[in-house]
């Protein structure tokens, strides 16, 4: 009895162990086709390379499953919920929504941290990430990434009882700021000169900011626009500089990320063309303030 | 007839040999003493007989049925073990109470469980229960604890312990009762009132086997002694002449040893 | 004072920090559920006879034991999908049952040195004062061994299912929405609240209550046990 409760232990452990190495050469053969990261059109142009690897594609997979699950952080004014209601509302959410009716699927929203967005994809977690994401290189390396559809840049976040001190800076340098962890706020606030202080989220370097535990922070103008200044929780915040101008860099800009080689990227980029032509997109931005900028050409 | 017959008992452990050759034989009624140093193998010769040590030679036969033979494995059914081990109740040295239940169900526990396997056991379960409770006190009584039965063990002096482990290996009536050194673990002036059940067990013509070192003790409450040294029995016989006159010289240097310890 | 605790803010955090907490507490008797048991076969495994499977029973014991939970927990939720092998469940659902599954495997491993502990210190002379009176093994280990080791491994285990209280916090690495990450919610905003701190730390209420709950049971389990020794 008791022996053959041991054969069946162990019997049970040396599966799970052979599963386990079959599934590593599962996935050396993964990291075979997928290295069609370059930019976002060659990610498009692979789709049909990899779905031919994985034996059927991403949209069939969205579309059987009947649901495409849109990974998200709070972050207003694209992804976030009115005070008392339990819906996703914003300029993405609702785009989602239309783009998950479009495939005849319901939209599902995930919270989720930042920094696993790309094991989130990959895991299957979640379908796509859409929540104001910046087409830095590493997104551009990791996910397949839809065409831009909204520009935005960086801005300094100060106390607005000191804000004049910072009119007219040109430096960062001898300054606490704190930044989001790999975001584009964190690399313009290292190319400045600063001593970054990495944090979760935006909104953490905004509580670091209200808290004084940081001197300032650098965040996207958009989440700035909105959860900054009068009328917002951070009544005590303001923001100035836009620090993309300051080192003369391009404004930047947002995508939809999928998993790499999807063919969910031609899809949206055919969803959001129609969106454009007929005015949806822009009726969107309009109800969240973002008519200055979406992208419309 | 002999109620217990023991030959050529040998038992190893790993290349040591811990007893070699040992024959006795015990008749009803009768009261063995087992002397000698520690290390000469008299508790394993005791664990042997209540199938808590394997011998690798010999044969246990109790009543004239043979119910241990090294050479034959159908003899060592784990099943039928069980219930020869019945044959023979056990005293320990350190008691090895059940420290959760009282004197009185340290007592009952096991002719509870036994009791179980009784075919009328469904019908007249409460009767049974009763029964086996009833003949825990009077166990208890004889043994003078009347008034502890509700007590825990570590509620308990040593004495009072081993006289409950006296009463719960009598309470499944042994042919053959096994004493480990019984007072060995006790503070001196606890030995007595120990030493009297047993006493009083041997005037009652109980059969049993006694591990000691209470040489006084031996001799007079034992009807045979053996001497064992290294695993052998170096010499046995009627109790006072083997711890008065010993024949053996071994015999003699080992009781001259105990009487200059003041041991006796 | 009153009118803060009266307040729609105070009242949507409160709800919000509830359905946190009611996660936390599913996580934490799942666990329980699941790990009591394991642990005591893991226990078996590791104290067997036969030597192969003690030997793996006791790596495995010392891989879980010796990898931060919160690496457990990331590895066993990104990984099926990552290297294809399955998917959980999408939603809420596959991530609460992604994080049990990691926590049921750590703490049944942690369990396990505790029950072995606790089995291999009821002395051996209990077991063969059973055997005398002829006791089948199974009779010995419900009728003298069990209570023993219960009483013995109750003062260990109670220190683990306080720490397991806290340690559920660790899911919000996978984004389980139990208390604590409410709590944080209220920073970067959520039900249009944005820039509260003192939710996060409000979440300390749940915890000491709870687990103040847990210690009392334990305790009394305790002085249960303390009619013997």
């Amino acid at each position: 009895m008791k022996r053959m409760l041991s054969l069946l232990l162990v019997l049970i452990m040396a599966l799970s162990l052979v599963a386990c190495s079959s599934n590593s050469g599962g996935n050396a053969a993964d990291n075979g086709s997928g290295n069609n990261a370059g930019n976002n059109s060659s990610a498009g142009d692979n789709a049909g390379d990899a779905g031919d690897a994985d034996t059927d594609s991403d949209l069939s997979y969205v579309q059987d499953k009947g649901t495409l699950v849109v990974g998200i952080t709070y972050f207003a004014p694209m992804d976030y919920k009115e005070e008392g209601s339990d819906e996703w509302i914003g300029f993405d959410a609702d785009m989602a929504k239309l783009f998950a009716q479009s495939l005849g699927v319901t939209a599902e929203f995930q919270e989720i941290t930042w920094d696993y967005k790309v094991e989130e994809l990959d895991s299957r977690a979640i379908d796509c990430v859409w929540n104001g994401m910046t087409l830095g290189e590493d997104v551009l390396a990791a996910m397949g990434t839809s065409v831009p559809y909204c520009t935005n840049y960086q801005v300094l976040v100060v106390p607005a009882n000191q804000a004049a001190d910072f009119e007219g800076l040109t430096s960062l340098e001898g300054l606490n700021v704190a930044v989001e962890s790999g975001s584009a706020g964190e690399e313009a606030a290292l190319a400045l000169g600063a001593t970054t202080v990495p944090v979760q989220s935006q909104a953490n370097a905004l509580m670091e900011v209200s808290a004084g535990t940081s001197d300032v922070a650098v965040i996207d103008f958009l989440m700035a626009d909105s959860m900054v200044g009068e009328g917002t929780s951070y009544a005590d915040l303001t923001y100035t500089l836009n620090l993309n101008d300051l080192q003369e860099l391009p404004a930047e800009e947002y995508g939809v990320g999928f998993r790499q080689g999807s063919d969910l990227v031609d899809a949206f980029n055919a969803f959001w063309a129609e969106k454009v032509a007929d005015g949806t997109v822009l009726e969107t931005a309009t109800t969240y303030g973002l008519q200055g900028s979406v992208i419309l050409d | 007839m002999a109620i217990l017959d023991v030959q050529h008992i040998e038992k190893h452990f790993g290349p040591t040999k811990v007893l070699e050759d040992i024959s006795f034989s015990l008749e009803k009624g009768q009261a063995l003493a087992i002397i000698g140093s520690s290390g000469s193998g008299k508790t394993t010769l005791l664990r042997c007989l209540n199938f808590l040590e394997r011998p690798d030679h010999g044969t246990i036969s109790v009543g004239g049925n043979l119910i241990f033979d090294a050479e034959d494995p159908a003899t060592q059914k784990e099943g039928e073990v069980r219930k020869k081990r019945l044959h023979f109740g056990m005293v320990f040295q350190s008691f090895n109470l059940f420290p959760q239940y009282t004197a009185l169900k340290n007592v009952t526990l096991a002719k509870e469980l036994l009791s179980q396997e009784r075919p009328d056991f469904k019908e007249k379960k409460r009767q049974i229960l009763e029964e086996i409770r009833e003949e825990g006190e009077v166990l208890l009584s004889r043994m003078g604890l009347s008034d502890r039965a509700g007590h825990y063990p570590s509620q308990l002096s040593g004495g009072q312990q081993q006289r409950v482990a006296i009463a719960r290996a009598l309470a499944l009536h042994p042919d053959i009762l096994c004493f480990d050194e019984p007072t060995s673990a006790l503070d001196p002036e606890l030995t007595g009132e120990v030493l009297k059940v047993i006493r009083s067990l041997a005037e009652q013509k109980t059969t049993m086997i006694i591990v000691t070192h209470e040489m006084a003790f031996a001799r007079d409450v034992a009807d045979d002694v053996i001497f064992m040294d290294g695993g052998v029995i170096v010499e046995q016989g009627p109790a006072r002449q083997v711890i008065e006159h010993p024949r053996e010289e071994r015999t003699r240097q080992f009781l001259a040893r105990y009487a200059e310890n003041g041991g006796a | 004072m009153i009118e803060f605790f009266t307040s729609s803010t105070f009242q949507t955090v409160l709800s919000a920090l509830n359905s946190g907490f009611f996660k936390t507490l599913q996580l934490f008797f799942i666990t329980l559920i699941g790990a009591l048991p394991l642990g005591l076969i893991i226990s078996f495994g590791s104290m067997s006879r036969f030597l192969p499977l003690r030997w793996l029973t006791r790596t495995v014991v010392w891989i879980i034991r010796g990898t931060p939970l919160v690496l457990q927990i990331i590895a066993l939720f990104y990984v099926p999908g990552i290297w294809k092998w399955f998917n959980w469940p999408s939603g809420e659902g596959g991530r609460m049952m992604a994080v049990c599954v990691a926590f049921i495997i750590n703490y049944a491993c942690y369990f396990s040195e505790i029950y072995r502990g606790g089995i291999q210190g009821v002395p051996k002379g209990q077991q063969e004062a059973g055997q005398v009176l002829g006791m089948t093994k199974s009779q010995i280990f419900r009728h003298v061994t069990l209570l023993q080791m219960i009483k013995r491994i109750v003062p260990p285990m109670s220190n683990e299912v306080i720490t397991l209280v806290k340690d559920t916090s660790l899911a919000r690495v996978v984004s389980l929405q139990e208390v604590i990450w409410m709590g944080e919610s209220f920073m970067k905003g959520n039900s249009g609240i944005a820039g509260l701190v003192w939710p996060m730390f409000f979440t300390a209420v749940y915890y000491l209550i709870f687990s103040g709950i847990v210690t009392m049971l334990l305790g009394r389990l305790e002085k249960k046990l303390a009619f013997f020794q």
